[in-house]
């Protein structure tokens, strides 16, 4: 039996008993057993409540008693989402020995459809960053070549389903932060809409940009997912209330007569080349398959990643103020401080980014600088999301390459932080805009790295995406992971 | 256009106690001169985004007890046993 499956036929084997849960369950164990000296995806295992849940799953299959749709599957979570009773630790030491008391709204609903919450996954601290090396617990791998960074924030859950030690994870994308490691490992991730997932239980970073996202293996195993996270939530008031949309129903219906927009300002300078070339390729194959593809501007991208930097970092210095070591913290002692000092003490034990972030958080917001950057970034965001709809008024979709480089070795740009946001300019305008986007892996550099295409729609159109999204895997062939 | 002594007061906000702020300096002056490029931008309009929710999509403004396995949120807190958090002096 492999691990290298769908979702949608992990489903059918165990639907059809050609495997158990418990077989399938004990079999992704050894396989990150075996992976985590490589890769270094999980964070905390949660090994014994899975493979008793397996057991008690498959006894209600065997009884046929009712079940829920994902039948023991194996998920991991981004390891700033919450979970009763195992650690969310947000790859700080700040929160090294934090257990929520309640579980996030998205992992209730995976649960209630009988998910397996394997263990929960390495990211950058508190989600800031795009390699995963801004990890207190030290950075993940490319399952591609492990010397490689596997894109991030979440890349753990990017590299946990890449190298097949499970079959579906969430993410949180507050920048590209689900599509980048997508990218980079050759797996699939979806950014939804502003306001169709919510976001109770997620560690607040960047409140009016962030989304929790699913990484899976397949396309169509994210439609699967879509119908069980999206939907209004009670707890979480910026969630909309629209109509149940089924993300499966029709994903094969073809893009014949769809007119794809082609961003110019995000195939531009600083692109790789043989990234330029796959997105051109890409192009090709989509109106082989009847799309019409065109360029289009959009000149708000050139000033996005200088917005989204002052919006995000402001957000952030706001939403991080309140780890201040007492109400929940890690173990040091407040003996012989001041209130003040022990607090500045105790924070200083954020990592590079995460203090970088926090104070140029404060800068932008201060008296003097506010209008000057912070006015100004959204400003940019309002322009942004005028062109956005204004593009979609002349085509469905909009395509670029998903990140402007491939995968860099671990440790190459980790000390030159400006260069590391600039290589969020494909993905931030989604975030900025409240979009959906999704990344599909379409092609395998001549050093063997991923190259994902990026999918843009306008918002709530994720059926019609992810059928566009279809339609492009549809037109690949790529290699499984060589680890 | 960032020097030491603006670093060490943006750690002060910020509640950080910088251990090398010659780094941040460095850097962070380098990121604050990329967004500068915002000044530059000439805008049609002065609109920025925002949501409008209706008064009555609000939830009722009245306390709700949030309650964890019947237990009250504080009893999940670092606190000591006469449940208060313990917290260094303050001067």
């Amino acid at each position: 039996m492999s691990l290298d499956i769908s979702a949608t036929e992990y489903l059918s084997f165990v639907h059809d008993g050609n495997i158990s849960v418990e077989e399938f369950v004990a079999k992704t164990l050894d396989r990150i057993h075996l992976m985590e000296n490589k890769v270094h995806a999980f964070i905390t295992m949660d090994e014994q409540s899975a493979l008793n849940k397996a057991r008690s799953i498959d006894k209600k299959i065997q009884a046929k008693e009712k079940t829920g749709s994902l039948l023991g599957m194996p998920v991991s979570i981004k390891d700033n989402i919450c979970t009763n009773g195992l650690r969310t630790t947000c790859a700080s030491k700040m929160l090294e020995n934090f257990v929520a008391p309640y579980d996030a709204t998205v992992v209730s609903k995976l649960k209630q459809e009988d998910a397996i919450i394997i263990g929960k996954v390495n990211l950058d601290e508190f989600a800031m960053g795009s390699t995963t090396e801004f990890s207190y617990f030290g950075p993940s791998k490319n399952p591609w070549n492990t010397e490689y960074v596997p894109g991030g924030s979440s890349g753990g859950s990017g590299v946990s389903v890449s190298a097949l030690e499970c079959v579906l994870s969430l993410g949180s994308d507050t920048g590209g932060s689900v599509r980048s490691p997508a990218s980079f490992c050759s797996v699939v991730g979806l950014k939804p809409t502003y306001g169709l997932v919510s976001r109770y239980g997620l560690v607040s970073y960047a409140n009016s940009i962030e989304q929790i996202g699913p990484i899976a293996r397949r396309v169509e195993d994210i439609a699967l997912i879509m119908n069980i996270i999206s939907g209004h939530d009670s707890h979480d008031d910026t969630t909309v209330k629209e109509n149940k949309v089924d993300y499966q129903e029709g994903l094969d219906g073809g893009i014949k007569g769809k007119k794809i927009g082609l961003v110019q300002q995000m195939m531009g300078e600083g692109i790789d080349k043989e990234v330029a070339a796959a997105t051109k390729n890409a192009s090709s194959k989509l109106e082989d398959l009847g799309a019409e593809c065109v360029p289009i501007s959009l000149d708000s991208v050139e000033h996005s990643v200088a917005a989204y930097y002052t919006i995000a970092s402001a957000e952030a210095s706001s939403n991080l103020a309140r780890y201040d070591n007492l109400r929940y913290g890690y173990d040091f002692g407040s003996e012989g401080y001041e209130f003040k000092a022990y607090v500045s003490k105790v924070r200083s034990s954020f990592g590079p980014e995460v203090t970088r972030r926090m104070l140029l958080g404060a800068f932008v917001l201060s008296a003097g600088y506010y209008g000057k950057y912070y006015v100004k970034a959204q400003q940019v965001r309002a322009m942004m999301k005028s062109q956005i709809d204004m593009a979609f008024k002349k085509v469905d979709f909009l395509l670029s390459p998903t990140m402007p480089i491939p995968p860099f070795k671990i440790g190459e740009k980790i000390d030159d932080p400006l260069t590391l946001y600039l290589l969020d300019i494909n993905t931030i305008t989604a975030n900025l805009a409240g979009i959906p986007a999704i990344s599909v892996p379409f092609t395998i550099s001549s050093s063997g790295l991923p190259i994902g295409i990026q999918l843009l729609a306008n918002s709530f159109q994720e059926k019609s995406l992810l059928q566009t999204a279809y339609s492009l895997q549809q037109t690949t062939h790529l290699p499984g992971v060589p680890i | 256009m960032v020097d030491r002594k603006e670093i060490a007061y943006l750690g002060d906000l910020v509640k950080v106690y910088l251990q090398d702020p010659e780094k941040y300096i460095r850097q962070v002056d380098q990121i604050l001169n990329y967004f500068e490029r915002l000044d530059k931008v000439e805008f049609d309009t002065d609109k920025i985004l925002r949501k409008e929710v209706s008064y009555d999509n609000l939830r009722d403004d009245k306390y709700q007890k949030f309650l964890v396995d019947e237990k009250p949120l504080i009893d999940y807190l670092k606190k000591d046993q006469n449940n208060f958090v313990r917290a260094p002096k303050m001067i």
